[in-house]
């Protein structure tokens, strides 16, 4: 059928250089599993230990870098991915797209994540990981802990943080542009809708967490004192984390709650109760958790009336949990509800979930935190969540979609013996620790009388872990033997289920359209149109690997930097130069994105990203500027000369970017080339200048570690620089394309796109000056 | 009652666990009694609103059903809020007349400073029946002081003075553990809190040498 044959599944090749949606989902579901795999052998590690504090199985850092490993790792490289499997796989084919807005960013985003969980991994090799714990704590992670491992293992999470942006920038344009005519936005099946909440969150959550790295490997690697003096320090960390930190809970939650939606509908053969209330309250907690961070600080000492504001909040978020919790469950009323595996595990992971919720309006009283704060209680807490309502969801996602993907049914039977060594393994392992409520976490050594708690909980993580193993074999043998799925083997509603299992690469045969009310097929399908669309491409993984070496070498060998740095140009060449095709079909429902294409709305939406990596940056200099109790006077530390020259500068080149946009407009060449070139000179004016500024103050002895002042300045200015540094690039490749003659009248948008982003540089340099500069 | 701080941590914690076994019990159960109620048997009937392939979603009605349960829980909720407020209020006010200890969290252990300038290292000894306020500290990384049993926390950051207080009314002794991983010896990282007849106190503090 498809024009462009992808290379059958046994061949290497396949994988490697695939763009197909479904190809990348099962590349992410593989590789998530196995990361579960090793953060689970992790926590049975100190598990074992915990057993009996006797035992000498980790020393103390070995216990502490075990912990940290299987906390970032599960949280971050094994939850998430998996949601993220799942979403690629099934969210181009919930809503009748051929596949995401941009399949080779969706390859890249794999790729980068897949390099990221390497780098990490490496560290475990390079004399200690990180061993801080997973929130990185400060001055312990910085200044307190001088080992090569832990700044791998940050640059690790910084490449995480790169693939989460791209792939929320592709998943936002999806959904908001790729949905079949009639597919309005409240009628998106509950788990796109998740997927789309989860996106919007990542959005605005992980460029903080970024910034956070950003700062925190500056200071490790440049020397900067953002976390290592005291007017910055814990406290400017606990901010930064937890801003990420706290949606980040939901961000692991969200994909789960829909599939909870879904696969309520479709085995309990009724329509989902209060449906709009429902998503309501989820838009509630979206916008909502980036409001509560400051509950994971009541005890730093925070000023009385925030610690309240941060109660009411914390509080607060449980109703449209209530809500949303208490909808699903009124939907069981007069159903007929068929319990096999999926319903079996969304029904436990509701149970599990509604312990951990109510446990987490404890931990919102700061009266109650007095006692519970770092203690097996919160451990307790966050796994009934995280583990339990987010893990244990999307297993059943897992099972629901897999006749889907494989089309092949499961073994029912061991799908059931699985969910009961879920059930048993899990609240043995996870409930006695509740009743550890005042045990310290992150320690080997503990009470005796709390012995008999631990090993129960040790057991039953044994237990836990075995049900994985059943997990395995059943999918694994099943993919052989199992019995033929056909199309919709649940009766499911949805229409990932209207098509073949598996589907075929192009997804339908025809365009899906919901027009009127109900579903029917178009007779062509987009991609039988016009030139045939690609669904290979070497250069995700090209990129990933450059950039996996380039900072490999930062901790290893500047030699190997030098190469990643090498591919990495040569990658980023081959990318843009690539001719690769991917239609978006002409019919489609976009409100509220109609007039808005594709190109646009992803630069907007990573532009809006951008915002807060700028906005915490920024954020952090107020922050450590309010606390320094002197800072010096302007025009004493930096030339106010310089600045204002560079305003200007800047200034000047977003009006020529836009000169020479509407040259392009025009189908003026000489303009176009013109007015590109004198951006190129300006920007290029502007880093020589910042040069000359720099070099100034470091022949004075002002460096990076040489007071709170110079760390902010030679940073932000420096974050700064580097976005000035990548637009020049993209205006050297720009002006080169240009002289061939390229973007005249029509292909114009092209140097639209880049103008908002040098603009949104231009705008962050006119916060930058006055905040620097002048008061 | 131990201390102040039990006091005003058991009250509020009886009412929260109460609460929330009851809300968790009552949930879970009437879930379980729809799924058992409500279980496919063979032949029996297709619900009548049951959703059909390819159709775009629609809604079970109950919006007052769920109003109700809302404004339940968000009565709960608000008397939870204003209870912890009210709690908030006598553990953010220490007694005037408290006896000032500085303490010092360090890589990994405790010093206390008493008011006469005595320091001690891991151990810290206070009179029973009278009010001890903690100025808490850190000369290193992030760390928290828990007194377990006492039910007292506080973190303990550099560059940052934090306050605790309770009043224990009964000799003993008390293990002091850091709440927040604080590098290798984070696990050892503990003092002792001992609690004296305030006769016996005396003595000991005024035979203290300070330099």
């Amino acid at each position: 059928m498809d024009p462009q044959q992808l290379p059958p599944g046994h061949s290497i090749k396949r994988w490697l250089l695939t763009t197909n949606h479904k190809d990348v989902g099962i590349l992410y579901l593989v590789t998530s599993l196995y990361f579960l795999v090793l953060g689970g052998i992790l926590a049975l590690v100190f598990r074992l230990q915990l057993a009996d504090p006797g035992l000498n199985i980790l020393s103390p850092p070995a216990f502490n870098q075990a912990v940290t490993i299987h906390g970032l790792v599960m949280v971050l490289f094994v939850v998430s991915p998996l949601a993220f499997a799942l979403a690629n796989y099934v969210v181009p084919l919930q809503i009748g797209a051929r596949d995401l807005a941009f399949p080779r960013l969706n390859a890249l985003s794999y790729w980068l994540y897949l390099f990221g969980g390497l780098l990490v991994m490496i560290s475990f090799f390079q004399d200690r990981t990180l061993d801080v714990g997973w929130t990185l704590y400060q001055p312990l992670s910085s200044a307190f802990s001088p080992y090569v491992g832990v700044n791998t293992g940050g640059l690790g999470l910084a490449l995480l943080t790169a693939s989460v942006t791209v792939s929320t920038v592709n998943f936002v344009v999806t959904i908001f542009r790729s949905r079949a005519k009639g597919l309005r936005l409240t009628a998106l099946p509950m788990f796109t809708l998740g997927v789309l909440l989860t996106v919007l969150m990542m959005l605005y959550a992980f460029p903080a967490l970024l910034a956070g790295i950003i700062l925190l490997s500056s200071d490790r690697i440049l020397g900067t004192v953002y976390f290592t003096s005291p007017e910055g320090g814990a406290i400017l960390w606990d901010h930064i984390f937890w801003f990420f930190g706290h949606p980040e809970v939901y961000i692991v939650l969200f994909p789960a709650l829909g599939v909870f939606g879904d696969v309520l509908v479709t085995f309990s053969r009724r329509p989902l109760f209060a449906r709009r209330i429902i998503i309501a309250a989820m838009v509630v907690v979206a916008a909502l958790s980036f409001l509560v961070w400051g509950h994971h600080m009541f005890l730093t000492g925070m000023h009385p009336d925030v610690r309240r504001a941060f109660t009411v909040t914390t509080i607060a978020i449980s109703l449209p949990f209530d809500a949303i919790i208490l909808s699903f469950i009124y939907t069981l009323a007069k159903a007929r509800i068929e319990l096999k595996t999926p319903m079996l595990f969304v029904l436990g992971s509701i149970a599990i979930f509604i312990i951990g919720g109510i446990t987490g309006v404890f931990l919102g009283s700061i009266a109650l935190d007095y006692v519970l704060r770092g203690t097996y209680f919160v451990v307790a807490h966050f796994h009934y969540t995280m583990a339990g309502g987010a893990l244990v969801g999307l297993i059943a996602g897992v099972y629901y979609w897999y006749p889907k993907m494989t089309g092949r049914m499961f073994s029912e039977k061991l799908g059931r013996l699985q969910f009961i060594l879920t059930m048993i393994g899990f609240n043995m392992l996870y409930f006695p620790l509740f009743l550890s409520w005042e045990m310290p976490r992150r320690v080997p050594i503990y009470v005796e009388s709390l012995m008999p708690l631990q090993q129960v909980a040790t057991i039953g993580g044994f237990i836990f872990g075995v049900s994985f193993l059943v997990m395995f074999w059943n999918l694994l043998y099943s993919l052989r033997y199992g019995e033929p799925a056909g199309n919709n083997p649940w009766g499911a509603h949805t229409l990932e289920w209207m098509t073949e299992s598996p589907p075929p690469p192009h997804n339908f045969d025809g365009t899906p359209t919901f027009a009127d009310g109900r579903l029917s097929f178009i007779a062509a399908n987009g991609a039988a149109h016009g030139e045939p669309e690609t669904h290979l491409s070497p250069w995700p993984f090209m990129l990933s690997l450059a950039s996996f070496t380039a900072l490999l070498g930062l901790t290893t060998h500047i030699m190997v930097s030098i190469v990643g740095v090498g591919l990495l140009a040569f990658s980023v060449l081959g990318f843009a130069g690539e001719r690769f095709i991917s239609r978006e079909d002409p019919l489609g429902e976009r409100w509220p994105f109609d007039r808005v294409d594709r190109m646009k709305l992803a630069w907007w939406t990573f532009i809006s990203s951008e915002v807060v990596l700028f906005g915490v940056v920024l954020s952090a200099y107020v922050y450590v500027r309010t606390a320094s109790a002197t800072w010096p006077a302007p025009g004493t530390l930096l030339d106010i000369g310089h600045g204002a020259m560079n305003t200007f500068i800047l200034l000047t080149s977003s009006l020529t970017v836009v000169l020479a946009l509407a040259s392009a407009r025009t189908g003026n060449r000489t303009g176009t080339v013109g007015f590109l070139a004198a951006t190129l000179a300006l920007g290029a004016l502007f880093l020589f200048n910042k040069y000359g500024e720099w070099s100034e103050l470091f022949s004075h002895g002002i460096t990076f570690s040489s007071s709170l002042p110079a760390s902010t300045f030679f940073l932000t200015t420096g974050i700064h620089g580097a976005h000035v540094f990548a637009g020049l690039l993209a205006l050297g490749y720009l002006l080169a394309r240009a002289l061939k003659g390229a973007y005249l009248g029509k292909g114009h948008e092209t140097l639209e796109y880049f103008g908002y982003y040098w603009h949104f540089v231009d705008i962050v340099w006119v916060f930058i000056f006055p905040l620097f500069y002048l008061v | 009652m131990v201390a102040t701080t039990v006091e005003i941590f058991m009250s509020l914690w009886s009412i929260f666990s109460t609460l929330g076994v009851l809300v968790g019990v009552v949930v879970m159960s009437y879930m379980i009694y729809l799924i058992v109620k409500n279980r496919a048997r063979p032949g029996g009937p297709e619900p009548e609103d049951a959703p059909k392939p390819g159709e775009l979603p629609r809604e079970q009605k109950g919006a007052k059903k769920l109003l109700i349960s809302v404004v339940l829980s968000a009565s709960i909720v608000l008397t939870l809020i204003s209870l912890t407020f009210i709690a908030l209020d006598s553990l953010d006010t220490p007694p005037a007349d408290a006896m000032e200890v500085k303490v010092v969290a360090f890589q990994w252990g405790w010093r206390f400073i008493y008011p006469n300038g005595y320091e001690s290292v891991g151990e810290l000894r206070i009179p029973r029946g009278t009010p001890v306020k903690l100025y808490v500290t850190s000369q290193d990384v992030f760390h928290n002081m828990g007194i377990i049993g006492l039910r007292l926390k506080v973190d303990a950051i550099p560059g940052k003075t934090n306050i605790a207080w309770t009043r224990v009314y009964e000799t003993g002794v008390y293990d002091i553990r850091c709440f927040e991983l604080c590098g290798d010896g984070h696990g050892v990282m503990i003092g002792k809190l001992v609690v004296m007849d305030p006769e016996e106190f005396n003595s000991w503090y005024s035979s203290l040498q300070v330099s």
